[in-house]
């Protein structure tokens, strides 16, 4: 029997390390390499999982159709695991090992702010499919683009429906003050509604991750005249307790609210408290839907064994197909070509919208949807683009 | 060669060695092997301040990654350029809004404001022993947790503490570490070392022989809270945006299992726990993406890498209990000072 010392068991360990650290670098083929970190791990899951299957429907798509440039293309997966530090390993692990011409990732600004400066010093093109913070390219710099529309124009859109569809003059405000999204999501919509004319009577916040509800729904109750509704900048977790606890304090209020909702839990876990709430998303993927949504419905079920679980798998579908579109129009997979040639994307017909960047601006002008819950499904409430939007 | 003139030598070759690696890998080696070697190091740092007291000291501190928070967001406060300290932090206190510090200031600055709240804290809990020390060290991970959540003003809550410049590089990395190490290997093989084992191997009887137990956890805990504060602070200008779960529980998990697996009892052992946790975590996850060998393909399992490092794990405990060194050092046949030591004790017991 070979015995193994304490010494020979490391550098056998090293050993292997680097032979399987070098092995995964040999395989390169006369690809199109695309880094596609995402956080299928973690609390981050929910929305990167659908959006990954979106993705990968396009990548197989595109090369279906005879790929790009004449060569097919290669989504470079890694798993992110919600963690900023594998964040950033895999940021590196995509631009030196892999030699990636562009990266998609991400539905959260969080896990974009971690890895925006890796990329920006590499001059690599980065498109989020998901993340939403207008801010992103200025905090970040000019090869961060966004796929979706920024919060301050969902907000926009969140608070002319609240005024002219449901009549909403005056609101209750309800903030998440745990995320960066919902801080900003509330602070547009602020800026958006007073614009229009509303009135916000009273305001309240929690964190992230809390469960009870009770104290902001009593001083909600308390108010005398009662608001016209609830504006609850909120995530996917916890909506769904905010709508089951007020209905059953008896506040039978409108709820509106972000992209947030958009996950199975809203239903899942409000059920039939769900009733009355709407919320701005990207697309709208139930019965109904425009036909291009139709086909990409289709695609997705037939590739994934599912239906798209949300409008973040329509996202990452979009966001490879305007990456692609952004490697022809370069002429060469370079990825300084591709960043010019993303810049200059105009009229990109996606599933969630035509995607255009004005010139200087990497947040695209999109319109946007507002879904409603009636009995206990989804439907389509409005479609629109606002006619005001706040500064980001 | 006398002892003493070994040691010397041991540790001479060990800093040119690592020199070399910290200015050398840089150009010879990819970003990512650059940055794998360079989060081995620092972790080394983090698990090395924790083994001060959870291995040499016997007080089993949950609550070191507090130290890390709190070092973190100290020097991210104070490094932040000024410019940019407006728009992140705009409520501030108006003295911290007019000046930033360069790295290696706001780093030691870091190190000492947690040794002081070690010591605050401290005082109080390292009169406890067994669970209940690690149950009310939980509770300061879980208090700090709570304040920089809602110290707002500072770190902007919840949401992502981000604009730090970032400056962690090598160099940088394994200069702290040497510094670390050398300063954990005079304090822990010294006489003090002696009355950290005493307290920790026998409380009763280490004070029966005037050892002053409180006294000798407390300087253990200071000193393992400024390790973890400058670790703290290397972390932050790494990473460049965190937020306080960065600093939780997830990475209390993770440095305790690097230390366990190497082996409390021993400084070797703490880096080579870092080392082996490291690279598995690594190579597990480059393999969970799925591979081909011939023909023959394994499809992407996405998760894998936690299971079969839970795994390991176990195995690990099962069948080296005391972890991969145990409570002996890794001294390439140089030194023979802790093997013998160890062998007395043994002949003792």
């Amino acid at each position: 029997m070979i015995k193994l010392t304490r010494r020979g068991t490391i550098g056998l360990g090293l050993g292997a390390f680097f032979a399987l650290a070098s092995a995964s670098t040999a395989l390169a083929a006369d690809t199109i390499k695309i880094g596609y970190p995402a956080n299928l791990t973690g609390i981050q899951a929910s929305l990167d999982g659908p959006m990954l299957n979106g993705a990968k429907l396009a990548a197989s798509e595109i090369n279906a159709a005879g790929g790009v440039l004449g060569q097919q293309i290669e989504l470079v997966v890694y798993d992110s695991k919600s963690d900023s530090t594998t964040i950033s390993t895999v940021a590196s692990q995509l631009i030196d090992s892999d030699k990636v011409v562009g990266i998609i990732g991400f539905a959260d600004s969080d896990s974009v702010l971690a890895i925006g400066p890796q990329v920006q010093k590499a001059q690599i093109p980065f498109i989020t499919p998901g993340a939403t913070s207008p801010k992103l390219p200025s905090q970040l710099g000019n090869e961060i683009f966004l796929a979706a529309f920024g919060d301050n124009v969902q907000a926009a859109v969140g608070a002319e429906f609240a005024l002219n569809k449901l009549n909403g003059k005056t609101a209750y405000l309800l903030t998440d003050i745990g995320t960066e999204y919902t801080t900003l999501l509330s602070d547009y919509f602020v800026t958006a509604y007073e614009h229009g004319g509303g009135k916000i009577l009273e305001r309240d916040t929690y964190k992230i991750g809390d469960k009870t509800f009770t104290a902001q729904i009593a001083k909600l109750k308390a108010l005398s005249p009662q608001p016209d509704f609830v504006y609850a900048s909120s995530n996917a977790e916890e909506i769904g307790l905010i709508l089951k606890q007020m209905r059953q304090a008896g506040i039978n209020l409108p709820v509106v609210g972000g992209d947030g909702y958009d996950t199975p839990l809203l239903i899942q876990v409000g059920g039939d408290a769900a009733k009355d709430t709407y919320f701005t998303t990207h697309a709208y993927i139930g019965e109904g839907a425009t036909p291009k949504v139709q086909a990409f419905i289709g695609a997705y079920t037939k590739s994934a064994g599912n239906a798209p679980e949300n409008a973040f798998a329509a996202l990452g579908y979009d966001s490879v197909k305007l990456m692609a579109d952004a490697i022809k129009r370069a002429g060469a997979p370079d990825p300084a070509k591709i960043r010019d040639a993303l810049a200059a994307t105009s009229g990109l017909d996606g599933v969630t919208g035509t995607i255009t960047y004005r010139p200087g601006i990497s947040v695209p002008d999109k319109s946007v949807s507002v879904i409603g819950v009636k009995d206990g499904k989804l439907v389509l409430a409005s479609e629109a683009a606002p006619t005001f939007v706040a500064e980001p | 060669m006398s002892r003493e003139a070994r040691i010397t030598l041991l540790v001479l070759v060990a800093l040119v060695a690592g020199a070399a690696v910290a200015f050398g890998a840089p150009h010879v080696l990819s970003d990512y092997f650059v940055r794998i070697i360079l989060l081995i190091a620092l972790n080394a740092i983090l698990v090395l301040a924790l083994s001060l007291s959870n291995g040499f000291t016997g007080v089993f501190s949950l609550g070191h990654v507090g130290f890390i928070g709190a070092g973190a967001y100290i020097s991210g406060i104070l490094s932040i350029p000024v410019q940019q300290k407006m728009a992140l932090l705009p409520h501030l206190p108006t003295f911290l809004h007019a000046f930033s510090l360069p790295f290696l200031p706001a780093t030691l600055v870091a190190g000492l404001l947690t040794a002081l709240l070690a010591v605050v804290v401290g005082y109080p809990l390292m009169r406890l022993s067994g669970y209940f020390v690690s149950v009310a060290t939980m509770g300061f991970l879980i208090i700090v947790n709570v304040v920089l959540i809602n110290a707002s003003d500072f770190t902007r809550g919840a949401r992502t503490f981000t604009g730090v410049p970032l400056e962690t590089t090598l160099p940088w990395v394994t200069g702290w570490l040497a510094i670390t190490v050398f300063v954990l290997a005079r304090l822990v093989y010294s006489p003090f070392g002696r009355a950290m084992k005493a307290v920790r191997d026998d409380t009763i009887a280490a004070s029966a022989v005037g050892i002053g137990v409180l006294r000798t956890r407390l300087i253990a805990f200071v000193i393992g809270a400024f390790f973890s504060g400058v670790g703290g602070s290397l972390y932050a200008h790494y990473l460049g945006s965190f937020s306080p779960n960065t600093f939780y529980f997830a990475l209390t998990m993770s440095l305790i299992t690097m230390l366990v697996l190497g082996g409390m009892g021993s400084l070797t052992g703490a880096v080579v726990g870092v080392i082996c946790v490291s690279l598995l975590s690594e190579v597990l996850r480059s393999v969970e993406r799925g591979f081909t060998i011939g023909d023959f393909a394994v499809p992407a399992l996405f998760g894998a890498s936690q299971i079969v490092l839970g795994f390991i794990f176990i195995l690990v405990m099962i069948f080296r209990p005391k972890g991969i060194m145990g409570d002996r050092e890794l001294t390439f046949g140089l030194t023979q000072r802790s093997a013998t030591v160890n062998q007395t004790e043994e002949r003792k017991r």
